[in-house]
Formats: C-alpha cells, sequence, structure tokens
C-alpha cells in the first residue's frame, strides 16, 4: 500500500514537472554583440554555459549583428565562431537590424532567421509571438504591417524586438521620441507586453511605460560605461560590464535575469501579464 | 407644397456638388501649379521602371533558399548588381532624381529637419549612422551604380521624413551619405542614384 502510493506521488510529481516543462519558454536576448572582440567572446562563452542550467533554444538579437566589413569571413569571426557551441546544439537565433547591419547580407543569412524580410514575426510557442522591427527605416507600410500582424495575432505575449530604444537614460543617444511618436501607440493599442531594443551599449531596464514594458540590452560586446544619466526613467541601469538576459515565459508571468561576462546578475525580476489590463487601460486615461 | 419643396432641394443638391466639385478642381490645379504634380509623377514613374527591371533581374539569378553561406549571398549580390549595371549602361545622376524633382525633396527635407522639431530629425540623419557622421570608418563612393561597403554603416532616415517622401518599392531606399540623398538598391547593394546637397 505504502509503495503503491510512493508510486502515485511520484507519477503526480514527474507530471507535474513535465507540463511545467511542456508550458515553458526559455529564451536569451544579447545586443549589440557583433564585434569579433573579447567582450563578445566572453559573453558567447558565458550564455553557452548557461544552456545546461537554463535549457533555451531560441536567441533574440537586437541589431548591430556584424560591425563593420560583413564578407564571409567576418560572419565566422563575429558571428559563426563565437557562437559555435549554441549553433551545433541547434539553439536558433534570431536578428533585427541595426544602424551597423547590411540587409542584403543579412536577411538571407539562415542562422539569423529573418526570412529574407527586414521585419518579420514567429511564434515560437502557442501563446508568444516575437515582432521583429527594422528601426532603421520605419516606413509607412512597415507600420501598417505592425499594426495589422498586432491586431491579427492571438498571442498571450505580445514582445516586439528592434535597435533604437524608444526610451532610454543614455547620454550618448537618448529616448529616440521620432520612433516613439508613431510606435508607442500602435504598441499601447495593440497591448504589447514587452519592448527590447539595443543600441545603447548599456543594460537598462525602463519603468513601465503605458503599460508596456521596455528594456535595453546593448552592451553585450561594446560598453559605453558610465553612460547613464540620472532619469526618473530608470527601474534597474547597469554600464559596468557586458549583459546578455535569460528569460522564462510560463503562463502568465515572464521572468528574467541579466548576467554579467563573469557571472553576476544585475537584475532580476517577474513580469505579470495579468497587470497588462490594467496598466493599459490606466494609461488611456 | 411637398413637390416644391422637393424640387427645390433637388436643385440645391445638385448646385451644392457642382460648387464642390468645382472647389476640388480649382484646389487640384492649385496645388498643381503651385508644388507641380508634373515631376512627381514622372519621378514615381522612373521608380516603377527601375522596379520592373529589378524584378526581371532578380529573376534571373539563383534563389537564395534560406542561405546558410554568406558567401553565396555575397556572390548572389554580385550577379544582381552587374546584371543592373549591364541593363543600365546608360544611366547617368538625374536619371530618376530628375532635375525638376530635386526641389521638391530638398524642400520636403528642410520642412522635417528644421527649427526645434526638426533638430531630432537633423541630427539622425547626420548622427551616428550617417557613413560620413563623426564615427564611421568607411564611406561609400557616391557614384551611379557604385557599391555600398559593407563597412560602412547606413544612415537612419526618420520616419517623419519617409511619410512624405514619394513611396519607394521595397527593393529601393531612400539613405543619406553625408548630405546627399541616395537612391539604394537593397538586393545589390549599390547606389541607383543621387541628389546632392539635400539637406543642408
Amino acid at each position: 500500500m505504502r509503495l503503491k502510493f510512493c508510486y502515485l506521488l511520484l507519477a503526480i510529481l514527474t507530471a507535474g514537472l513535465i507540463s511545467e516543462s511542456q508550458d515553458t519558454f526559455r529564451f536569451a536576448i544579447i545586443g549589440d554583440t557583433g564585434t569579433g572582440g573579447s567582450g563578445e567572446y566572453q559573453i558567447a562563452e558565458k550564455l553557452t554555459g548557461s544552456v545546461k542550467e537554463f535549457p533555451f533554444d531560441t536567441v533574440l538579437m537586437l541589431g548591430d549583428n556584424i560591425y563593420g566589413g560583413e564578407t564571409p569571413s567576418d560572419f565566422r569571426k563575429k558571428f559563426e565562431k563565437p557562437f559555435q557551441g549554441l549553433l551545433t546544439a541547434g539553439v536558433k537565433f534570431y536578428a533585427t537590424l541595426g544602424n551597423h547591419d547590411q540587409p542584403p547580407r543579412q536577411i538571407d543569412y539562415k542562422h539569423f532567421n529573418m526570412g529574407g524580410k527586414r521585419y518579420y514575426s514567429f511564434k515560437p510557442k502557442a501563446d508568444v509571438r516575437f515582432f521583429s522591427l527594422d528601426s532603421n527605416y520605419m516606413d509607412p507600410e512597415q507600420l501598417a504591417w505592425l499594426e495589422k500582424e498586432l491586431k491579427m495575432s492571438g498571442s498571450d505575449w505580445k514582445i516586439v524586438f528592434f535597435h533604437h530604444p524608444i526610451y532610454s537614460s543614455g547620454e550618448k543617444h537618448g529616448s529616440n521620441l521620432e520612433l516613439r511618436e508613431i510606435l508607442e501607440p500602435v504598441m499601447v493599442r495593440n497591448g504589447v507586453d514587452v519592448v527590447l531594443t539595443g543600441h545603447e551599449h548599456f543594460y537598462e531596464r525602463i519603468k513601465p511605460q503605458k503599460g508596456i514594458n521596455y528594456f535595453i540590452i546593448g552592451s553585450s560586446a561594446k560598453l559605453r560605461e558610465g553612460n547613464i544619466g540620472k532619469t526618473e526613467l530608470t527601474g534597474k541601469g547597469f554600464d559596468a560590464d557586458n549583459v546578455f538576459m535569460l528569460a522564462q515565459i510560463a503562463g502568465n508571468n515572464l521572468t528574467f535575469r541579466v548576467i554579467t561576462r563573469k557571472g553576476a546578475v544585475v537584475d532580476s525580476g517577474t513580469i505579470q501579464r495579468a497587470e497588462r489590463a490594467r496598466k493599459q487601460s490606466s494609461a488611456l486615461k | 407644397m411637398e413637390p416644391i419643396v422637393h424640387v427645390l432641394k433637388y436643385d440645391y443638391l445638385e448646385s451644392h456638388k457642382k460648387r464642390v466639385c468645382m472647389f476640388v478642381l480649382y484646389c487640384s490645379l492649385l496645388v498643381a501649379i503651385l508644388f507641380g504634380s508634373g515631376p512627381l509623377d514622372e519621378f514615381e514613374k522612373r521608380v516603377d521602371q527601375y522596379a520592373k527591371l529589378h524584378k526581371e533581374i532578380d529573376h534571373k539569378v539563383p534563389d537564395l533558399k534560406k542561405e546558410t553561406d554568406p558567401k553565396v549571398i555575397v556572390q548572389r549580390e554580385k550577379e544582381f548588381a552587374d546584371g543592373i549595371r549591364a541593363a543600365r549602361p546608360l544611366a547617368r545622376q538625374g536619371d530618376i532624381f530628375i532635375p525638376a524633382v530635386q526641389p521638391m525633396f530638398r524642400e520636403i527635407i528642410k520642412q522635417e529637419t528644421s527649427g526645434e522639431a526638426g533638430r531630432k530629425n537633423r541630427s539622425m540623419i547626420l548622427g551616428e549612422g550617417n557613413p560620413k557622421g563623426p564615427e564611421a570608418e568607411t564611406s561609400p563612393k557616391i557614384v551611379i551604380h557604385g557599391p555600398y561597403p559593407s563597412a560602412a554603416p547606413l544612415s537612419t532616415v526618420p520616419p517623419s521624413v519617409l511619410k512624405r517622401l514619394p513611396l519607394l518599392p521595397e527593393s529601393l531606399q531612400y539613405r543619406f551619405i553625408g548630405r546627399t540623398l541616395i537612391l539604394w538598391d537593397t538586393t545589390g547593394n549599390f547606389i541607383v542614384d543621387f541628389m546632392a546637397d539635400a539637406i543642408r
């Protein structure tokens, strides 16, 4: 009887674990990586190491994926070589274009999974959809596409990623107000949960703006030390080392950790989807 | 009484319609005279012609089905660009940015980059992404069908400028090299046409 009870308990626990892992989607985020320098290689090594304890199969690249030349050897040195371990393990990278990226070379490159398009969306899991935009060239057609895609998307989680931050405390660049003026209304109107950007070579978590959570992760290779100015926008800022982000979506929660190349966790937290509707309605008031 | 009211109403509506039509016609003529719709039409016509040629050449070079090897991508880019060069041996500056359309473009860009509101747009165009900007290491040589070096950054074009300039097909984009506006072929990675001093 006792043995039967133990088996039953084990079965319940195992079922719970299996269902949790099936419902969980894990991904990593890197930005402004393509230098081919030591910062990129160290971040790539740390990221590759973290896949054992945090098994993710998707990496988002937030632009400036290949700096300088984009010859075949540049692709090897600045992407394939540092991320070889993850590529071999079958991890898929999804890139967005930065101001240092050449669309003709990158949109067709298989490892960037852009499907030959400057802007695209993909759905890695039933209730999660990502939208990659080309913020270098936000023409009316792209904006109309985003509005349509967001509207059509039945996904519960809507995560948009592009290169130029529309909220930033960076002293070098700061918020891109032009882009904010046209993108923010579309994203608020259509219930975007999270926006991921790069461009600024530091990490910043912006306090939620009109119900949307903004992150800047632009220091996965380059670093602009001490560049985060004092503003009311910052939820958490870190500009002392290179970082990447690990994130996990499970039901209504998105949990994240921001990790340096030395392995220190500099920010972490949970975003709850349930808060979205409330935040949106208060933002609209 | 009722039929008279009906006739009166009908007459009034008809004459009102006529007045509206005349007003729209006068407005269109005024716009055409003041801003010259002709050059813009001609510009769009030439863009369409180029887009057709682009499509033709694009069909002739091998398709890239999610290509892994950057060597193949670069090779295709070159083959495509060579195809266009061969098909437009007499191409000259101003073939698409015809002289008559240039003042219109300059005016639009001036309006979007002047004053306090335009300050950000101006720095966006001339700033970091511009290949003649402060941080750029390489800049393309501005010549017709000249390649855009992969080491050169690409200028960001403000959405409000893009909203006002004539729409382009997906194969072409407006970009800036210094103060020069270029028409950039995104498949072949080369300059199709350019207009000097587009932003002053």
